[in-house]
């Protein structure tokens, strides 16, 4: 059997080799090969963590909570596995563990910390043992691929029930809160306090609108946003739970600075949903017993990751390269914009590709009515991607004048035409297959844009 | 008073798939058109008088909220037939449209009515009829492609040869997955279960209701919108379902 687990380790590894010689972003093939060689290949590279696993899943903020606390775990001088964006499923997982690992597969590390795809959770919970699953939130998120929200809460309730496991829970989200009552473990709750930013009434079309327990409808004192808020049922005892870890004295301008418990935390992400991340994050790095000082510094210093607020300069202009996924963060995303009074040129890049989801119609969810707000000031919006024409149809539709939306279906077109729009910044949107391609173009845009004036004073 | 007045029926519960957009794209082409037009949001127990209703919406829900829709309907059921039977423009989305027929029987077997307005009946499957969709319809006597997306449990079999479906499935599944039958056409009545949302993809689906509406007030509308972008994303669509 030892044997087994070297020559999965090699096979992994070759893969990974190979690909890195051809310029593949895949994080799929090493994984999969080496599990197809010994299937109980992750289980076994998961006995040499010896501290701790974690789990960290939700709909929205995976990606940014995992990469925070990394980067938390890693200032402390510890050793980590960590699956980067877009491999959080059973077998990206496997990669990321072939990849940190030596070739007899006996390297310790301190952690584990695992971003981790909802539909995944079961699974993956057959093979390691985590300490901790992070839930940052419930949206309704590639509703084609899990048919509902209800049938994904139940897998994991189901996956995690008659385990030892701790649960850190967002005790703003009612789809999340209700996870102590059925499974019985014990939760760590994180959640604001209220803020400036909070609405008493919410327009937009959310989820969890009614009690889990009785049906009833939910009634709110506040919105933080979307479902995230001060909520009671109208008619049995549901509510939010009692805060450990408690957000308050939010400011979101120019970027985040507020409080979790006595600690301060600034960072230079923005957006009431990064609030929430960040919460998360210190939340979780408090419970595993890092110091204050070591969570402010990482926090401070860390730049955002692709397509979470990346910033490029061209041609002079800001430029913000911003995944969306969900109405929910698409909202988010168009509220931050308000935060710039500068006028803007919007890019939206809509693909139907299995990452993304193959139902693009949760952009009539999001309330892209927004965009036309004269506060916001947006001057083009270039619709880019497989369903150009759906964004299309949705901003002219949201009030935008058809003359000022352009259709250019290749990336490489539309990136060009949003640069050279008469807005002062341009905001780059994309959804997950488009990310890639979208930030590689940004990046040779930029490089070019740098070069170009030193070739002029040559020249000169 | 607007112009027109559009009733969303019970969007507390009956709101699954972004069906909004189909009342956002209503909406926005009756002022293009010159006419103001209010969305009234009916909820359960409120009263209902069609009379002064131009056109009736109703999205998709979950079994259990399907089930509390039906309970309400139920009880206004006459009312209701005769208001479609008189020709009051309607649009009714996979759940809504499987509460007009004879029954849904749902994943554990049971039967739970239905408003038997038509003669259908839908079976629940746990597997689910998902992806994008094609079909071809005759509207006022012309023949046009409609896209959209489909993402339903239940499938749908017609018990009568009499009635008619909204349109011939090109690619993908439709009522049922087998017969080729897409949704049910009855006056000026649609019941589909595409999403997508339909209406802003498929100008000429919109425009159907709103002649529809107009008529009935005797009044013609004569202005072309321009469609150039509506007509953009459908093509899109299309060329992805049939390659060319």
């Amino acid at each position: 059997m030892k044997l087994r687990v070297i020559l999965a380790i090699l096979a992994g590894k070759l893969v990974i080799f190979l690909s890195r010689i051809l310029g593949n972003q895949g994080t799929a093939m090493p994984g999969k090969l080496s599990r197809k060689i010994y299937p109980g290949i992750l289980s076994a590279l998961a006995k040499n963590i010896t501290d701790e696993i974690i789990i960290v899943t939700g709909t929205n903020g995976k990606t940014t909570t995992t990469n925070m606390i990394a980067e938390i775990i890693k200032e402390k001088g510890y050793t980590v596995v960590h699956n980067k964006a877009g491999s959080n499923m059973i077998i990206g997982i496997t990669s990321a563990f072939i990849q940190n690992t030596n070739l007899t597969g006996t390297k310790k590390f301190n952690y584990a910390l695992l971003e981790t795809d909802e539909a995944n959770v079961p699974l993956l919970l057959k093979e390691v043992k985590p300490r901790v699953v992070l839930i940052t939130n419930f949206f309704a998120d590639q509703l084609d691929r899990f048919g509902a929200i209800d049938y994904i809460i139940n897998l994991i309730k189901d996956a995690v029930r008659n385990t030892d496991i701790e649960l850190v829970l967002n005790a703003d989200d009612p789809l999340v809160t209700h996870f102590h009552h059925e499974t019985g473990l014990h939760c760590w709750y994180f959640g604001f306090s209220d803020t400036e930013y909070d609405n008493t009434s919410s327009t937009e079309n959310r989820e969890g609108r009614y009690c889990v327990f009785c049906g009833h409808e939910l009634n709110y004192e506040r919105y933080h946003y979307a479902q995230l808020g001060k909520f009671h049922c109208s008619a049995c005892t549901n509510k939010n739970p009692d805060y450990n870890f408690i957000g308050h004295n939010l400011k979101m301008r120019p970027s985040i600075d507020f409080q979790v418990n006595n600690i301060r935390i600034t960072s230079p992400y923005q957006g009431f949903y990064n609030a929430y991340n960040l919460l998360a994050t210190v939340s979780l790095a408090k419970l595993i017993g890092i110091e204050d000082e070591i969570i402010q510094t990482a926090l401070a210093k860390y730049q955002p990751q692709a397509g979470r607020m990346e910033k490029f300069t061209i041609n002079g202009k800001e430029t913000i390269l911003i995944l969306v996924k969900n109405p929910a963060g698409l909202n988010q995303t168009m509220a931050t914009m308000k935060y710039y009074a500068t006028s803007k040129n919007l890019f939206l890049a809509l693909n139907d590709n299995a990452g993304d989801g193959r139902d693009i119609s949760w952009i009539w969810d999001a309330d892209v009515e927004m965009i036309s707000d004269k506060n916001i000031a947006v001057k083009k919006v270039v619709c880019s991607g497989l369903r150009s024409g759906d964004f299309a149809v949705r901003a002219k539709y949201a009030g935008i004048n058809p003359d000022d939306i352009i259709i250019k279906t290749p990336l490489q077109e539309g990136i060009k035409a949003v640069v050279n729009g008469p807005g002062e910044i341009n905001y780059i949107l994309s959804t997950y297959s488009a990310l890639f391609e979208t930030r590689k173009i940004l990046t040779a845009m930029e490089r070019e844009n740098t070069e170009t004036p030193k070739q002029l004073t040559a020249e000169a | 008073m607007a112009d027109f007045i559009i009733a969303h029926m019970y969007p507390d519960l009956m709101n699954l798939y972004s069906d909004r957009g189909n009342l956002i794209c209503l909406e926005k082409r009756l002022n293009w058109y010159g006419y103001s037009c209010e969305i009234k949001l009916v909820s359960p127990g409120d009263n209902s008088d069609y009379k002064n209703i131009d056109m009736l919406f109703m999205g998709s829900g979950s079994e259990r909220e399907q089930g509390l829709v039906y309970q309400e309907l139920i009880k206004k059921a006459d009312q209701l037939k005769a208001a479609i039977d008189d020709g009051l423009p309607a649009l009714f989305i996979a759940g809504a449209y499987q509460l007009l027929g004879n029954s849904y029987i749902d994943s554990d077997g049971t039967n739970l009515g239905g408003l038997s307005f038509f003669d259908f009946y839908t079976r629940s499957s746990k597997e689910r009829l998902t992806g994008n969709i094609l079909i071809n319809t005759v509207l006022n006597e012309q023949e046009l492609s409609v896209v959209g997306f489909e993402n339903h449990g239940g499938r749908t079999y017609f018990e009568d040869s009499k009635v008619k479906p909204f349109g011939t499935v090109i690619s993908g599944y439709g009522n049922n997955g087998e017969d080729k039958t897409e949704g049910i056409f009855y006056n000026n009545l649609i019941g589909t279960y595409l999403h997508g949302p339909l209406l802003p993809k498929n100008p000429s689906v919109a425009d159907f209701f709103i002649n529809a509406m107009a008529l009935r007030k005797g009044i013609e509308i004569t202005t072309k919108l321009n469609d150039d972008i509506e007509n953009y994303a459908h093509e899109q669509i299309k060329d992805k379902i049939l390659p060319s």
